[in-house]
């Protein structure tokens, strides 16, 4: 038996004697063992996690670092990982910037009638969490003759819309020119492309929030919980930049649906609207349906420009 | 001594062990539950047009005959147009299923204004030109002048499949797969279900709508 207990002092047992007999011994683990009980008992929650990061991912580099074989690799563990996850093998490209492509939105506020179809097209195409459900579109139902946000209102459950005395005004990420969110991310896992659209490295990103305080759009969403998706609501065409499931703990925004505007489609909210208020295209072509409007629109506003942020997201009127 | 050690072991050793019980029964750390968020309908995301013109009804192999006219019209013999004593035309009873609000007067209530007199299986613009039914498009455009401009660069009406025309083919609805033709305005709608907060909101009332709707 050990001559002495090495302890703190005063708190063993010791008396005055400075040995140890077999009671004092056994009182003494006694105490250690449900000590160690109670660290591992408050250790339990660590059973439910399921959704850790592989050493794969911990150990991979920026996406800007990242060669043609690192990334041909990162898009085949994400293959795995999703096909572990929800059964459905996706088809997750890499896509890249066009050449002499810059995107703009314009969007038509005397067409909207705010039937929040672009909101759930979206969710439906990037692959968001249905519960918490995460919606990067807001619309809001504004008061005829104001342009104060205050006035928005965008939990309106009115039986049909549009209602009169309204307009309605979707916000989503503006994709501005001068990104504030990008400034303000401590370690680079946002930034903007050069088609214009501001993306997230969503395996970079720390989840530190900073970039949904600097948004002045309430743009960015963070995801409090492990998103929850159903299997067959899966859209299995994913981009590593765009809509490929998150995970808990990260941010994540509109990206003008890369996986679509990349492979030269239009936007899953321009499609879904059945009102044809929104437009998408190239600002650099003149014959586009952006250039177009631009050309000859009431075009009034980019939102909040006073901030300087400049979004390539324009709101106009007809006639 | 001796016995105020072992007091404040047993009491260590308790407490260690209301710890566990505590852990292991999770009595405490419950994170606030939300309600669960229902799936939203795919009507809601349904991307097919708002209505069914004629085009796209006979395209799909729709029943023609409704749009056989001469079965009952005879060709070059216009019928006349009755209207009542405030200038809101009466429909013959074969026809009370039109719906007629095509301007927010009542100056456009003549069939005749679009249809062709002559052959009521056509269509006839404002500047003499003879159009099919399923082509109504460029007749809408020779009243709706600025609307039509709009339109042939993409910028009324709903478009779909590729903003670059290189990679692949683009769609453009014409008129009549929106707006009813009898009575234009697009309808209203019901909206689908609005946001939801992303975390549990505390019970604390919010102190304006502004902030209760943040996440």
């Amino acid at each position: 038996m050990t001559p002495k207990l090495s302890c703190s002092s005063g708190g063993c047992s010791g008396g005055g004697n400075g040995g140890m007999n077999r009671r004092s011994f056994l009182r003494t683990s006694g105490v250690l063992a449900s000590g160690i009980a109670a660290l591992a008992a408050s250790l339990a929650p660590l059973r439910d996690l399921t959704d850790y990061t592989s050493a794969a991912e911990f150990m991979q580099t920026h996406y800007k670092e990242l060669s043609k074989d690192d990334m041909d690799k990162v898009l085949d563990r994400i293959t795995r990982e999703v096909e572990k996850q929800y059964s459905i093998r996706p088809h997750v490209k890499d896509y890249k910037p066009m050449d002499g492509v810059e995107f703009v939105y314009c969007l038509n506020l005397t067409r909207c009638i705010g039937c929040r179809k672009c909101v759930h097209a979206c969710v439906a195409e990037n692959n968001q969490s249905r519960d918490p459900e995460i919606q990067y579109i807001r619309v809001l139902k504004m008061p005829h003759g104001s342009f104060d946000m205050e006035k928005g209102d965008h939990n309106y459950a009115t039986p049909t819309v549009p209602e009169k005395g309204f307009f309605y005004m979707p916000v989503q990420c503006q994709q501005c020119k001068n990104p504030p969110c990008v400034k303000v991310c401590p370690v680079k896992a946002t930034w903007q492309e050069a088609d214009g659209i501001t993306v997230i490295d969503y395996d970079w990103c720390i989840g530190c929030r900073y970039c949904e305080a600097a948004c002045p759009y309430f743009a960015r969403r963070f995801n409090w919980t492990k998103p929850s998706i159903p299997k067959d609501r899966i859209n299995p065409e994913m981009s590593y930049l765009g809509n490929r499931p998150r995970k808990q703990g990260v941010m994540e925004k509109c990206h003008f649906c890369i996986q679509r505007t990349r492979a030269g489609k239009y936007p899953a909210c321009l499609e879904v609207c059945p009102a044809g208020a929104r437009k998408f295209g190239n600002i650099l072509d003149p014959n586009s349906e952006v250039s177009y409007i631009l050309r000859n629109k009431k075009v009034f506003v980019q939102l909040k420009e006073e901030l300087g942020t400049s979004p390539r997201f324009f709101y106009y009127f007809d006639v | 001594m001796n016995r105020n050690s072992n007091i404040a072991l047993g009491s260590i050793g308790f407490a260690f062990l209301v710890l566990v019980a505590a852990f292991v029964f999770n009595l405490w750390g419950h994170p606030a539950t939300t309600p669960s968020i229902p799936l939203v309908d795919k009507k809601f995301v349904d991307t097919s047009p708002s209505r069914v013109s004629i085009a796209e009804f006979l395209r799909k192999g729709g029943d023609p005959s409704d749009y056989e006219c001469n079965i009952c019209h005879e060709k070059n013999k216009p019928i006349k147009i009755k209207f009542d004593a405030d200038n809101n035309i009466i429909l013959p009873k074969e026809h009370l299923d039109i719906v007629l609000g095509h301007g927010s007067h009542k100056r456009n209530n003549n069939c005749y204004n679009c249809h062709d007199e002559t052959n009521l299986e056509l269509l006839q613009t404002r500047d003499g030109r003879q159009l099919k039914l399923v082509d109504s498009t460029p007749l809408c455009g020779s009243c709706h002048g600025p609307t039509y401009r709009d339109w042939e660069a993409g910028v009324h009406g709903r478009t779909s499949g590729f903003w670059d025309r290189e990679l692949g083919d683009y769609s453009r609805l014409g008129c009549a797969s929106c707006h009813n033709p009898h009575a234009p305005k697009f309808p209203g709608r019901e909206p689908a279900p609005g946001p939801h907060a992303l975390h549990p909101i505390a019970k604390a009332p919010a102190h304006n709508e502004a902030e209760r709707n943040h996440e």
